[in-house]
Parts: structure tokens; C-alpha cells; sequence
């Protein structure tokens, strides 16, 4: 559960990323294949050639479904569904690869806000990734 | 053995010579304690804890903090030789200290936002890559004793 604090803490940097997607979703895939080079085999048609245009239009769709539950963080479970089915029977991501992405997303939210990545940023970034990631797992089995 | 590259040691050492030690080991201590704030069960004895404010200011989190950066730093100039240098470190925190080894991890990641936060565009991808390879040579090297 999300306190007001951590949900207007979460909607604050999610203004600074709005419109700018595309360049923070490639960012956060390029640092999770070079830091975690075993997540590639999850994006075959990606990570052999890091085209950036893919990246950029992979890194997009990511993002935005993001923002989707940025919009939706008190109903998680509905707005993300279609995702969940999609994790579970399709694409079938280990759930221990989810803390992966999430630590280079506080990697590329830290790194753009510097000293404005406040430690109330952090805890509540890292409380509602967490959230998103047992979403997308939940329907697993 | 973990093997450091000449490239992945310099990433490391350059911005390590850039850090304020003292400062970001109360800020990495800090973090933890708010973000994960489970791991405060290691610190009962450490006064007032009952905000981010609280904890960031708290005199014994920026003490112990600098501590555990320093130590860091014999990572930092034992890179091929961890399981020993920390060997001791490890029984203690095993025999004495009984702190479950995954706090290690949970330190270290922070430790990496905490860089990305003081060098932003240079901290890249690569360089994010050597910093998590050598705090997570450093959690295992930290586990390493127990039993």
C-alpha cells in the first residue's frame, strides 16, 4: 500500500520523465544488458545488435506502460493485467531478473536527478517498482 | 576468483579518488535504513530512527556509514584478492554481528545509485557495470565465512 507521501513522491518524478520515454526506457535497457549481460536472452531481436532506433521504440513501450501505472497505482492489478497475462504466457521473465531492471531504473532516475534523487524518491520508487514487478509475476502459476 | 579487468579497475578507482568517503558512507547507511528499513533491526542501539531525516542526520548512522565506506576502500586497493582481505570481516559478521548476507547486496546497490547521484552522465553504463561487479565480489567475499 502506497501512502500519499510515496504516491505524490512517485507522480513528481514521473513529471520529469513524461514526454521523454523513448530516451529513459533505451537508457534502462542498454544498462541492463551491459550490467546484467544474462537478461539479453529475454530480447533476443534487441540486444544482438542494440540498434538504437529499437532500443529507443522498445525502451518507449516499456516506459509508457510505466506511466500506465503511474496513472493507475491504486488499481495496479486491472490496469497492468493484459501485461501480467502477457509475462506469464508469452514472454515467461524470471522473476528474479524484475529487481535487476529495477536497480537500473533507480540507476538512470539517480543519475538524471543528481542531487534531487531525494532518499523519499528512492524508498517510494523502489516500493512501487517492487509493486509493478509482483504484478506482472503474479499470474505465473 | 573474480577477475577485474585493467578498464573496470580504472572505473572504479577514478571515481572512488573523486568521493567524499566520510559523506557518502552516512548517506549509503542512511539510504538503506529508510529504503529497506527491515535492516534497522541491526541497529536498536542507534538513537532516533523514525524518519528519513532522522536517520540521514543520526550521528551514529554517519559514523558507522564512514566506517563501512572505509573499509570499502580495502576492496578497492585488494580487488584480486577479496575472499582474504575481507576474511575476518566475514567471520564477524557471521559469529558476532549475525547479519544475514543479502543486506550486503542491499547495501551495495545502493552504494551504485548513490554514485549515480554524484557523478550522473559519467557514471554510464560501463561504468555502473564495474561498480556493480565489484560490490557484489564484495557482498560474496563478505558471505564468504559463514557457517
Amino acid at each position: 500500500m502506497l501512502s500519499a507521501q510515496e504516491r505524490a513522491q512517485i507522480a513528481q518524478v514521473w513529471d520529469l520523465i513524461a514526454g521523454h520515454e523513448a530516451q529513459f526506457g533505451a537508457e534502462l535497457l542498454l544498462r541492463l544488458f551491459t550490467v546484467y549481460p544474462s537478461t539479453k536472452g529475454y530480447f533476443p531481436h534487441l540486444s544482438a545488435c542494440q540498434d538504437a532506433a529499437q532500443l529507443l521504440s522498445h525502451g518507449q513501450r516499456m516506459l509508457a506502460a510505466v506511466g500506465a501505472a503511474v496513472q493507475h497505482m491504486d488499481n495496479l492489478r486491472a490496469a497492468l493485467s493484459p501485461l501480467a497475462d502477457l509475462h506469464a504466457l508469452v514472454l515467461r521473465v524470471d522473476p528474479a531478473n524484475f529487481p535487476l531492471l529495477i536497480q537500473c531504473f533507480q540507476v538512470v532516475l539517480a543519475s538524471h536527478l543528481q542531487d534531487e534523487y531525494t532518499v523519499e524518491m528512492q524508498a517510494a520508487w523502489d516500493k512501487f517498482l517492487t509493486g509493478v514487478a509482483v504484478v506482472l509475476t503474479e499470474k505465473y502459476r | 576468483m573474480v577477475h577485474f579487468t585493467a578498464e573496470e579497475k580504472a572505473a572504479i578507482t577514478s571515481l572512488w579518488g573523486k568521493m567524499n568517503v566520510e559523506e557518502a558512507g552516512g548517506e549509503a547507511l542512511g539510504r538503506l535504513l529508510v529504503v529497506y528499513p527491515w535492516t534497522q533491526r541491526f541497529f536498536d542501539n542507534f538513537g532516533n530512527l523514525s524518519s528519513p531525516s532522522a536517520i540521514l542526520g543520526n550521528p551514529k548512522v554517519k559514523a558507522h556509514g564512514k566506517k563501512v565506506l572505509t573499509s570499502f576502500g580495502d576492496a578497492i586497493k585488494n580487488m584480486d584478492n577479496l575472499k582474504t582481505t575481507f576474511a575476518k570481516l566475514s567471520e564477524l559478521h557471521c559469529d558476532k554481528l549475525h547479519v544475514d548476507p543479502e543486506n550486503f547486496r542491499l547495501l551495495g546497490n545502493v552504494m551504485v545509485i548513490i554514485l549515480a547521484t554524484h557523478f550522473g552522465k559519467e557514471f554510464t553504463p560501463e561504468v555502473q557495470a564495474a561498480w556493480q561487479k565489484l560490490v557484489s565480489a564484495v557482498a560474496i567475499a563478505l558471505g564468504h565465512k559463514y557457517h
